[in-house]
């Protein structure tokens, strides 16, 4: 009855049809993300009011936030991807696992560059030894991993496996670093930092934070299918449909 | 307009961090197009030779 | 072919590999020197106040002794993926998680103990408390296995590439995090007169997981990196 969806998925994991299937689905994301992401954008910059506590600086938060969750959100794709590769050897998940690596790496990048200019006028300092920004830079450091034992291997596809299974290891390694780092911060009572305050966002606030989240969804969807498609291309160079597209480009 | 850019004082932390989320988004949107590019006119480059090379092969 | 019993197996890859060990004894020296190296550094960069020195004392031999760890993980198996006799191990009819336990065994013998036998001159270089030394000598009894079993995984996933050195530091630091944290925990709660069984009994149960769960990951990793 449902057979289709099966063999739907199955079509999809081979090359050539993924590589059309992301190209006609690929400016539509991208027309997603940049339309909610102006939405958002003058909902939060020109709508929102000043925070009574906070001023103008809380306007940071609808590009950090959304920038951590992605941060995550990316990771668990990853490593998600990552799995299937080991276990089943899709070419496909391979590919989408390290594409998403760079692109996870971006959006954690962004959060600690813009939570640590958004902590200097808040609590006075750059950077604080907290767990969430520890755990944000182990984070980080996790991405370089898999990405730099993706290319220290001269076989594309040993590479990605080597780097799926640290991928994995990385997903176990997250919630302990983040447990061991709160534990460390009760045994030495540094300067206490509080990151969010106890006041609830209101709701001019809250819809250009939830917008700008979906609009950095849409915007990894575009980023990673344009990723896979150039890796795929690469790959696959030998094969006569990246010989047509190659002559297709020549043209025109 | 000026006090929008001002952003009551938190100017100077709103905007690089603005600026930063949208070069490295943009930076990173734009690199796989770049290496797509490359590697499509390399494949061209190759397919070329071979096909220079089958032309010249029959005639001894 | 009749297959060898798994004990004598494990004593003869253990002894082949401490026999290499101490045929090569100028390596397993190298570590400890830089450990030296290292601790001696820290009192001409801080000045010698005991005070300071006193405080740091616990945290700069944990961390000297990670990164002589990490300078030693590189060659783990290293001359076996040359010499090829990793991929004879691998083909052997003996589970390969066991047999690869038994080189982690190895080489946390040849290169964490002696770093451990001189933590205690170390952290006296640094005017560590004598009563604080057992809790030290005990975290580091317990956190270095636990870096071997760690980094033996990273190492076996970077057996198929060229160079890995700071690649394997890249790799090694986010899971060592955790570890660093309750080793220098333990340390710093012992001289603050505070209990410190707490973080020592997480290294225990981390090194507990780890013993099982390591070498089968180990075994994972390596027939990942070595399947061309």
């Amino acid at each position: 009855m449902a057979n289709w969806i099966p063999l739907w998925l199955h079509k999809l994991g081979s090359p050539p049809i993924f590589y059309r299937f992301a190209g006609t689905l690929r400016p539509w994301a991208l027309a997603l993300a940049l339309l909610l992401g102006a939405a958002a954008l003058y909902g939060g910059l020109v709508l929102a009011p000043a925070d009574y506590q906070q001023g103008d600086a809380y306007r940071i938060i609808f590009i950090h936030v959304p920038s951590a969750w992605m941060s995550l959100f990316v990771y668990g794709v990853m490593a998600v991807a990552s799995f299937i590769a080991l276990v089943w050897r899709i070419k496909l998940a391979e590919v989408v696992a390290m594409e998403s690596a760079p692109i996870g790496a971006a959006f954690t990048f962004i959060t600690l560059v813009t939570g640590s200019l958004w902590g200097k006028p808040m609590w006075g300092t750059w950077w604080t030894w907290d767990a969430r920004l520890t755990s944000e830079l182990v984070l980080l450091f996790l991405y370089l991993g898999v990405i730099g034992l993706y290319h220290s291997f001269e076989d594309r596809r040993q590479g990605a496996r080597a780097a799926a299974f640290l991928a994995i290891i990385g997903i176990i390694n997250v919630p302990i670093v983040h447990f061991s780092v709160n534990w460390w911060n009760t045994l030495h009572q540094g300067s206490t930092v509080r990151i969010l305050g106890p006041s609830k966002m209101s709701g001019d606030m809250l819809w250009p934070l939830l917008t700008m989240m979906a609009a950095t969804k849409f915007y990894y969807i575009a980023s990673l299918f344009g990723r896979v498609r150039t890796d795929l291309l690469a790959m696959e160079s030998g094969k006569d449909w990246v010989r047509q597209i190659a002559e297709e480009e020549a043209k025109s | 307009m000026s006090a929008f850019f001002a952003m009551g004082g938190y100017g100077a932390y709103v905007w690089p961090a603005y600026a930063v989320f949208f070069i490295v988004l943009i930076a990173d949107y734009l690199a796989p197009g770049l290496r797509r590019r490359r590697n499509l006119r390399e494949l061209r480059a190759r397919l070329a030779r071979q096909s220079a090379r089958q032309q010249r092969s029959p005639a001894p | 072919m009749s297959q060898a019993p798994l004990a004598p197996a494990c004593a003869a890859l253990l002894r082949r590999d401490l026999t290499l060990a101490w045929r090569r004894r100028g390596d397993i020296a190298m570590p400890v020197l830089y450990a030296l190296i290292v601790v001696t550094l820290f009192p001409f960069a801080l000045g010698p106040e005991d005070a300071l020195l006193q405080r740091i004392a616990g945290g700069v031999v944990l961390v000297t002794v990670l990164l002589a760890m990490l300078l030693a993980l590189d060659a783990m198996f290293r001359s076996d993926i040359e010499d090829g006799s990793l991929e004879q191990l691998v083909l052997a009819p003996q589970p390969l998680a066991l047999m690869l336990g038994m080189k982690i065994l190895a080489h946390w013998l040849t290169t964490a103990l002696p770093l451990i036998v001189i933590a205690p001159l170390l952290a006296g270089m640094l005017h560590l408390p004598a009563a604080v030394m057992p809790v030290m000598l005990l975290a580091l009894l317990l956190a270095t296995p636990l870096l071997s079993l760690l980094g033996a995984i990273l190492v076996a996933l970077t057996a198929g590439t060229r160079r890995s050195g700071m690649l394997l530091a890249l790799m090694l630091l986010p899971l060592c995090v955790p570890v660093v944290i309750f080793a220098a925990g333990a340390v710093a709660a012992a001289q603050q007169g505070l209990p410190w069984l707490a973080p020592i009994a997480w290294l225990g149960a981390a090194l507990a997981l780890a013993l099982v769960l390591a070498p089968l990951a180990c075994a994972a990793a390596l027939r990942i990196a070595l399947d061309a």
